[in-house]
């Protein structure tokens, strides 16, 4: 993240030794914007480093956003402490998320800064009492629906069990001398990996079909595989409704059974980070098509 | 394919798999869905650092994503607002004069004709309303360029390429006698894009007589290019731009954020084609709608009579006659239009 020696904020309220110690908290650490709950978080929930959590809105019924006040400056340090921080707004987001069962939940380190005389409260404030039709709408679209991300990968020796090529290499290789046998290797890996890729394409274009009939919406995820006996099939993030959970695990649980090969990763539910796009500039969104044409294709 | 309701069994047959929250299992995916997403609020409130605000990773996979939609032609469906802190953005892109507009940038290159050196140099072709730049990033190199005004001609031509199929080129004449020959991804709609901002520019047609060739990667009796799928949700499809290409192994359609195809459609599965009157992006009346085993298949290009040909053929086994230019008028009864 950075080459700073230390992981403290100038903002923290121990151990000042970031780039400024000691800076007056004027700025706003902003975690999520979220439905007025109408009641406070309760207080056993702070944010990065144990802030103290504030609701700051424009007016009772509109969009609120989880803040704490901090100095103007970001977040750095030594990656664990990042993990750390990271940890804990996604621990902040979800008691938001919790408590009224929607959110925009925000990046790391997206802090509103003071201008010209005005205070970043203020700043913050006018800015949701500009956008609160927009924000309310956003907010009551994402209501009630959760992130899950799934991960299917191949086996690689699974999924080329019936490929000839690499059962006849198998085959060599049991009565080849040591030499012959790590060149015949070679080749059974080059055999595996073609065998995956053929049958990840196949796979990916109906797991993704079968998954994307029944969530709102996904999004593709670029991901390292982890295991270099896998290959990739497919990584998505799903914006799926909390009742419509069990029915996402029961489509990855049939796929899992029509192909011994597959190896899945079912993480979740987690608030809407892959879908909360407040569509201007940066966000991560995809395109912005002209409105959901016609609805329904018949799935 | 088979289609699966997602209605549930009253029996199923096999356990539901459960999602997984335990931070042991997915600390790196937290890590890695808070950093590369989440909301941004307004780029004007919050702090910058060097001016860059403050986004990290966030903005960079936002301006890469931007970067290869631009490349894809998907960027025309943006607001302008987007578009333009998009453009602006994209620093490893080609650097705008003041007001100058970017209207499209796809792959491309240019064929270099020295005495000592012929070739084509890869890079990215870039036409804004007021120049035409082939730029490659690294090294970063302006490859070749021209100014709007100075174009007398633009023709699209045939080239046999090396490995022997047939690819479509844009032949560009300089009113100071000057001459280039240029590569993209997607020579017909550059072509078209470069005359709509030049009406001053002759579209000739090419030597070849092959102007309008579709003659691309795909061969002859294929096609590839742009195209839009109307992918399924829960709560209904939604327009996506991507890439279509249609050959002897059928038709695939992938988007440039997708790891893989989302659409595979062996020849054998294509039991229809009709054009209907239904909403779409693209700039045509018509939707394409394609009958298959799984259901109906609903995409929509600029440019129909290119896939409709094909696709005809290739419902027909091979062997029919093409009639894509004569669509079914059929009204589309599908439910409220936006």
């Amino acid at each position: 993240m950075s080459d700073t020696p230390t992981g403290t904020h100038p903002g923290a309220t121990t151990g000042h030794s970031g780039p400024e110690p000691g800076e007056p908290p004027r700025a706003l650490y902003v975690y999520a914007l979220l439905p007025d709950p109408g009641e406070a978080l309760p207080d056993t929930v702070t944010g990065i480093d144990g802030r103290p959590l504030r609701l700051v809105g424009d007016g009772p019924g509109g969009p609120v956003a989880l803040v704490h006040a901090t100095a103007p400056a970001p977040y750095q340090g030594p990656d664990e402490d990042v993990r750390r921080w990271i940890v804990e707004h996604d621990r902040a987001v979800d008691a938001a998320w919790q408590l009224t069962g929607a959110v925009l939940p925000m990046t790391f380190n997206v802090l509103v800064r003071p201008e010209e005389g005005r205070s970043a409260e203020q700043r913050l404030l006018s800015w949701l009492a500009e956008r609160r039709d927009e924000l309310t709408a956003r907010l009551d679209e994402l209501a009630g629906h959760a992130e899950l991300q799934v991960e299917i990968t191949l086996d690689r020796e699974a999924a080329a069990v019936s490929n000839e090529r690499a059962r006849s290499l198998m085959a060599d290789m049991a009565e080849s001398s040591p030499g012959v046998r790590r060149l015949l290797a070679k080749r059974l890996e080059m055999a595996r990996r073609e065998a995956s890729e053929q049958l990840a394409d196949t796979l990916y274009a109906d797991a993704r079909r079968r998954l994307a009939a029944v969530s709102e919406d996904l999004q593709d995820r670029r991901r390292a595989v982890r295991d270099p006996g896998e290959t990739d099939v497919l990584s998505v993030s799903l914006l799926v409704r909390q009742d419509g959970i069990e029915t996402v695990g029961r489509v990855l649980a049939e796929i899992q059974d029509e192909q011994p090969a597959v190896r899945i990763r079912f993480l979740g539910p987690w608030p809407p980070y892959s879908f909360a796009d407040l569509g201007h500039g940066p966000g991560g969104a995809e395109e912005a098509p002209p409105g959901r044409a016609v609805p329904g294709l018949r799935t | 394919m088979p289609d699966r309701a997602p209605a549930a069994p009253a029996v199923p047959a096999v356990p539901s798999l459960q999602p997984t929250r335990d931070p042991r299992v997915t600390l790196d995916d937290l890590l890695e869905v808070v950093l590369n997403k989440g909301a941004v609020l307004h780029l004007d409130l919050i702090i910058a650092v060097a001016d860059i605000p403050l986004i990290g990773v966030n903005v960079r996979a936002a301006i890469a994503g931007m970067e290869t939609m631009l490349e894809y032609g998907m960027l025309r469906q943006w607001d302008e607002a987007t578009r333009a802190w998009a453009e602006r953005s994209g620093s490893r892109g080609l650097e705008l004069r003041d007001g100058e507009r970017l209207i499209t940038r796809m792959f491309g290159g240019h064929r270099l004709t020295g005495e000592v050196y012929s070739g084509w140099r890869p890079g990215s072709v870039h036409l804004t309303d007021r120049r035409l730049v082939v730029l490659r990033r690294e090294p970063r190199e302006v490859l070749w360029e021209a100014e709007l005004a100075e174009l007398e001609s633009a023709a699209l031509e045939t080239e046999r390429a090396v490995g022997g199929e047939d690819r479509t080129r844009l032949r560009l004449r300089l009113r100071d006698g000057g001459e280039a020959l240029l590569s993209a991804a997607e020579p017909e709609r550059l072509h078209r894009e470069l005359l709509e901002q030049t009406p001053g520019a002759k579209a000739l047609a090419a030597a070849d007589g092959g102007g309008g060739g579709t003659a691309g990667p795909a061969g002859k009796d294929g096609h590839e290019g742009h195209l839009w799928y109307h992918e399924p949700r829960r709560g209904g499809a939604m327009w996506r731009g991507g890439r279509g290409r249609l050959d002897a192994g059928g038709l695939s359609w992938k988007s440039p954020v997708d790891a893989r195809p989302a659409l595979v459609l062996a020849p054998g599965d294509l039991l229809g084609v009709r054009l209907e009157e239904r909403d779409n992006p693209a700039g045509s009346p018509y939707t394409l709608v394609l009958d298959t085993p799984g259901g109906e298949v609903v995409l929509a290009a600029d440019a129909l009579p290119d896939w409709t040909g094909p696709l005809h053929r290739m419902a027909a086994g091979g062997t029919g006659q093409e009639d894509g230019e004569s669509p079914e008028r059929r009204r589309d009864d599908g439910g409220p239009h936006r």
